[in-house]
C-alpha cells in the first residue's frame, strides 16, 4: 500500500491536462442551463436603467435586507458548525453509548422541511420569531447538513497522527486544535458554505419567523408589483452575495488530499467520556428534542386537532407518487449533469470548466420563483414544445440544485487520484472509456449521496413545480401549501407527515453511505 | 448479488417514476385552461359544477395570484391560459393595464353591480371579501378598539397590532388615498411601520391574534371564519370587528376573473365567466369559504354580517393594480 502511495505522490505534482472533448461537451449542458437565469436577471435588471437601479437599491430598506441576510447566512453556519463538530466528536471519537443510534438521530432532522419546523416553533410565541429565533431554529435545521460531512471527514483521518501528537505531550484539546481541526477544515468549510447559500435562498421558514431577507423581499416584490424589475434587481444583489460563497468553495479545494485506502486504517482509540458521559447524552438528547421532537410533536397535534383532519386525504397517494415522480428523475438528471462539472475541475484544468463549475453556486442562492420565471420567459420563446412539460420542470430542478450534487460528488472525487484515469489510458482505453472503467466506479459513494440529497431537496420544492409542471400535477409539497393556505392544518398534517417519512428514506441512505468506510476500488483490465 | 438486486430495484424505481410523469404529460387534453390564484377549494367546487353543467373540461394551474400574473406577463402572446381567476383584484388589474384581457360579454357584466367590475369591462368580481380587524377578546375590550384604522398610526396602538403587506393591504392603502388623500396615506403607512408588527400572511397574523401573541391584526374576514369552522366559534379567543362609518377599515375587496385576449377558446372562456356569476356557480363557491356572493338573492352559508355595513366609498375598480400603493409603501420604507 505505501509503495503505491509513493508512486502516486511522485506523479501527482505533474501536468494537469485540459478536459477531453467528451467532457468539454458534457459540461456545456449544465453551463448553458445555469446561464439562462443569470441572463434573465441581468436583462430584467437592465430594463431599470442606471438611474432606476440607483433609486431602487440605494434605500435604507436595502440596507436592512442586507444586514438581515448577512446575519442569517453567517451566524447559522457558525453555530450549526460548532454544534456539529461537538456532536461528531461525541459519536465518532468518544465511547458514547448507542453511537450508531445517535448518528441517525442527529441526522434525522434533515427529513423535516424547514417550513414545518419554523411553523412549529413560531406558533409557540413571539420569543421564537425574528432574528434571534430564526438563527436558532435554522441552526437546528442545519446541524445535520454539517454533521454528516464532518463525521465522514473524522472517520477518514489517520489516527496515528493523534498518537504522534500525544507522544509529543499534547493534551486532548490541543490535539483537537492542532491535529484534527486542520484536517477536517475542508469538509467543515465546504458544508458551511453550502448551508450559507441555503440560507440566502430560504423563504418559507423566514416568512413564518418574520425576518426580512433579500429572498423574502423578492417574493414580496412579486406580490406588490407586476413588472418584476425590482425583484430582478434584488436577485442581482443576491447573486453578488453568492459570489464570495462560490469562490471560497473553490479556494478550499486547492488543498486536496488524494490517497488510496484509508492510510493507516486502524480504528482510533475511543476517548473515555467518564464523568462527561451524562452531560454528553443530555446535550445530544436536547439537540434531538429541539430539532426533531418539537416539530414532530406539532405535526402530531395537527393530526389530532381540528375538524379539517381527514379532508382531502384521498389525494395523499397521488401526491406521494407525484413527489417521487418528480424528485427521483430530478435527482438522477441533476446528478448526471453534475458529474462532468466535478470531473472537469477535479482532474483537469481550464477556465471554462472552472466557470461552469462555479456558476451553479450563484444561482443556488436565488429563490425558486426567479429561476422559474426565467424558465417561463425562455421556454415560451425558444422552446415552446417543452413549456409546461415535466421535462422543463426537471431542467429547472437541476439548475436549482446542481451545487448540492456537486459538493457530494466532489467529496468522493477528491479521494480518487487523477492518475487512475491515466493508468487506464496507458492501457489503451479511450478517455471516455478510461473514465467509465477507472474513475466512475470510485465516485459511486459520492454519486449515491448526491442523488439522495438532491431528491430530499426536490421533494420540498414548491414554486417551480406550481408554475411549470403540467396542470393538475400534485405533490406532497403542493398539497401541503394548498391546505395550509386554507388554514386546514388538520388536513395538511398527513401530507407533511408523509413528506417527513418519505424524506426519511434518502436521509437514512445518505447517513449510512456517508458513514461507511469503503476503500477505493481499482478495477482496470 | 445483493448489490445487483439493489441496482435492479433502483432502476425499476427510476423508470416507474419517469413513466408516471410521462403519463401526466398526456393527461392535459381538455378544452379550457384556467390559471387559478383563488383558494383551491373554492375553485375546485366551481370547476366541478361548471363541468357538470356544460360538459366542458377545465385544466387548472394553481399558484399565488401575483405569481400567476407575473407568469402570464412573461408568457405574453403565447400564454396557454384562457381564463385567469385572481384572489385579489390588483393582479388582474395589472393584466388589464397591459392590455392582455379581452372584453367580457355585456350579458355577463349585467349580472353584477357596476362597482364589482372593471371600468372597461375586462374583468368581473366573482367573490367579495371584507377587510376586518381581528382582535383577541382577552387582550382588548370593545371600548379600546380603534374608531378608524387611521388610529393605528398613533402611539396609543404601539405594539398592539399586526399587519400583512400582501393580500388586501394594498387595497386598504388605496382606499385611504381615495378617502383622505396621498399625504394622509403616507403618514399612516409610516405610523403603521413604526407601531405595528409585520406578519407574512393574513393566516399567520390571524393565528397570532388567536394565540394571544398580538392584540389585533388587519386582515381579511374569511380567515377568522375558517378558524371558527375548524375549532368552533365559541372556542375562539378572537373575534372580528369593523370600524363604523365610511372608514377605509371596512372596505370590500374582490376576487376577480377575466379572459386572456390570446385565449384559443374564447367561447368556452366566456361561458366559464358567465357561469361564475350564475346561481349554481356562486352557490358552489360560497359553500367553501366565508366570502360574499356578488349577485342578488343569495346569502353565504356562513354567519356573515350584511355587506351593506361595509360602507367605505371606494370600489375595487378605483384601486386598479395598486401601483400608487406600491409607491407609497416604498416611500414609507415598508418594501
Amino acid at each position: 500500500m505505501s509503495s503505491r502511495l509513493a508512486f502516486f505522490a511522485h506523479t501527482s505534482g505533474g501536468r494537469i491536462s485540459r478536459p477531453p472533448l467528451w467532457l468539454a461537451l458534457a459540461i456545456l449542458v449544465p453551463f448553458g442551463l445555469v446561464l439562462l437565469p443569470i441572463a434573465y436577471v441581468v436583462l430584467r435588471s437592465a430594463e431599470a436603467g442606471p438611474s432606476g437601479i440607483v433609486s431602487d437599491l440605494l434605500r435604507p430598506y436595502t440596507l436592512t435586507l442586507l444586514r438581515n441576510t448577512l446575519e442569517i447566512a453567517t451566524f447559522v453556519p457558525i453555530l450549526a458548525g460548532s454544534i456539529a463538530i461537538a456532536a461528531a466528536w461525541c459519536t465518532e471519537r468518544c465511547d458514547l453509548p448507542y453511537a450508531r443510534l445517535w448518528r441517525l438521530a442527529i441526522a434525522l432532522p434533515l427529513a423535516m422541511p424547514a417550513y414545518v419546523s419554523s411553523f412549529a416553533w413560531s406558533s409557540l410565541g413571539p420569543a421564537f420569531q425574528e432574528m434571534l429565533g430564526a438563527v436558532l431554529i435554522l441552526t437546528f435545521y442545519s446541524v445535520p447538513l454539517m454533521y454528516l460531512p464532518i463525521c465522514a471527514a473524522l472517520r477518514g483521518l489517520d489516527p496515528s497522527l493523534d498518537d504522534v501528537a500525544r507522544s509529543l505531550g499534547k493534551r486532548r484539546l490541543q490535539i483537537f486544535h492542532r491535529v484534527v481541526l486542520p484536517q477536517i477544515r475542508p469538509a467543515l468549510a465546504g458544508a458551511a458554505l453550502l448551508v450559507s447559500s441555503h440560507m440566502l435562498a430560504e423563504f418559507g421558514a423566514l416568512s413564518f419567523l418574520r425576518v426580512e431577507t433579500f429572498t423574502t423581499a423578492i417574493f414580496e416584490q412579486y406580490n406588490a408589483q407586476f413588472n418584476n424589475r425590482t425583484a430582478a434587481l434584488l436577485s442581482g444583489v443576491l447573486m453578488l452575495l453568492c459570489l464570495p460563497v462560490a469562490f471560497a468553495e473553490a479556494r478550499l479545494r486547492r488543498h486536496r488530499v488524494a490517497r488510496m485506502g484509508r492510510g493507516n486504517s486502524r480504528t482510533p482509540v475511543l476517548l473515555r467520556l467518564g464523568p462527561w458521559r451524562v452531560p454528553a447524552l443530555l446535550s445530544l438528547a436536547t439537540l434531538t428534542a429541539l430539532s426533531f421532537g418539537v416539530p414532530l410533536a406539532t405535526l402530531g397535534f395537527w393530526l389530532h386537532e381540528g375538524s379539517s383532519a381527514g379532508q382531502g386525504i384521498a389525494a395523499i397517494w397521488p401526491a406521494l407518487l407525484g413527489s417521487l415522480g418528480y424528485a427521483v428523475p430530478g435527482a438522477v438528471l441533476t446528478t448526471l449533469l453534475a458529474i462532468p462539472l466535478v470531473i472537469a475541475t477535479t482532474y483537469h484544468r481550464g477556465k471554462l470548466a472552472m466557470l461552469a463549475d462555479r456558476l451553479p453556486y450563484l444561482v443556488h442562492g436565488l429563490p425558486g420563483i426567479v429561476v422559474a420565471l426565467a424558465a417561463v420567459w425562455f421556454a415560451i420563446r425558444y422552446a415552446g414544445p417543452i413549456y409546461q412539460t415535466s421535462f422543463l420542470v426537471l431542467l429547472v430542478y437541476a439548475v436549482l440544485t446542481l451545487p448540492v450534487a456537486q459538493s457530494s460528488i466532489r467529496a468522493s472525487a477528491e479521494l480518487v487520484p487523477r492518475e487512475f484515469g491515466d493508468i487506464a489510458r496507458s492501457l489503451g482505453h479511450s478517455p471516455f472509456r478510461a473514465f467509465i472503467r477507472a474513475t466512475l466506479p470510485n465516485l459511486m459513494p459520492g454519486i449515491g449521496a448526491a442523488g439522495a440529497l438532491v431528491a430530499l431537496w426536490l421533494m420540498r420544492e414548491l414554486t417551480a413545480t406550481l408554475l411549470l409542471a403540467p396542470a393538475g400535477t400534485v405533490t406532497l409539497a403542493t398539497e401541503f401549501w394548498n391546505l395550509t393556505a386554507d388554514r386546514a392544518y388538520g388536513a395538511a398534517a398527513p401530507f407533511a407527515a408523509a413528506l417527513v417519512v418519505l424524506s426519511g428514506i434518502p436521509v437514512t441512505i445518505f447517513t449510512m453511505r456517508s458513514l461507511r468506510t469503503d476503500d477505493i476500488k481499482i478495477d482496470i483490465q | 448479488m445483493a448489490i445487483l438486486q439493489r441496482r435492479t430495484l433502483l432502476a425499476a424505481g427510476v423508470s416507474a417514476a419517469f413513466a408516471s410523469i410521462a403519463r401526466h404529460a398526456h393527461a392535459a387534453d381538455a378544452s379550457l385552461t384556467l390559471y387559478n390564484g383563488q383558494h383551491r377549494k373554492t375553485t375546485e367546487a366551481l370547476v366541478a359544477a361548471f363541468t357538470r353543467a356544460t360538459g366542458i373540461g377545465v385544466i387548472t394551474r394553481n399558484a399565488e395570484s401575483p405569481e400567476l400574473a407575473s407568469q402570464i406577463i412573461e408568457e405574453g402572446a403565447r400564454s396557454p391560459a384562457d381564463v385567469f381567476f385572481s384572489e385579489q383584484s390588483p393582479p388582474i388589474a395589472s393584466l388589464q393595464e397591459k392590455g392582455l384581457l379581452a372584453p367580457i360579454a355585456p350579458a355577463t357584466l349585467a349580472l353584477i353591480p357596476a362597482r364589482f367590475a372593471s371600468k372597461d369591462g375586462t374583468w368581473i368580481g366573482t367573490n367579495a371579501r371584507t377587510r376586518v380587524i381581528t382582535y383577541n377578546k382577552k387582550m382588548v375590550g370593545a371600548a379600546d378598539l380603534p374608531k378608524s384604522i387611521l388610529d393605528f398610526s398613533t402611539p396609543a396602538f404601539a405594539g398592539k397590532f399586526g399587519y400583512v403587506k400582501q393580500d388586501g393591504f394594498q387595497e386598504q392603502i388605496m382606499a385611504i388615498v381615495h378617502i383622505h388623500g396621498r399625504a394622509e396615506a403616507l403618514q399612516w403607512l409610516k405610523g403603521v411601520k413604526q407601531y405595528g408588527r409585520s406578519y407574512n400572511g393574513n393566516r399567520i397574523a390571524s393565528t397570532a391574534v388567536e394565540n394571544g401573541e398580538i392584540a389585533m391584526a388587519l386582515s381579511n374576514n374569511y380567515y377568522w371564519y375558517s378558524m371558527a369552522r375548524e375549532k368552533g366559534a365559541a372556542n375562539l379567543a378572537s373575534a372580528v370587528y369593523s370600524p363604523p362609518g365610511a372608514d377605509a377599515g371596512n372596505i370590500v375587496n374582490l376576487s376577480a376573473a377575466g379572459q386572456l385576449k390570446t385565449s384559443r377558446n374564447p367561447e368556452a372562456a366566456q361561458r366559464f365567466l358567465a357561469f361564475m356569476l350564475s346561481r349554481p356557480g356562486q352557490e358552489a363557491m360560497m359553500a367553501t369559504t366565508a366570502e360574499y356572493p356578488v349577485i342578488d338573492g343569495l346569502t353565504s352559508p356562513f354567519n356573515l354580517p350584511s355587506m351593506a355595513s361595509f360602507t367605505a366609498p371606494v370600489t375595487p375598480a378605483d384601486m386598479g393594480s395598486a401601483t400608487q400603493a406600491y409607491a407609497l409603501e416604498r416611500e414609507a420604507g415598508l418594501i
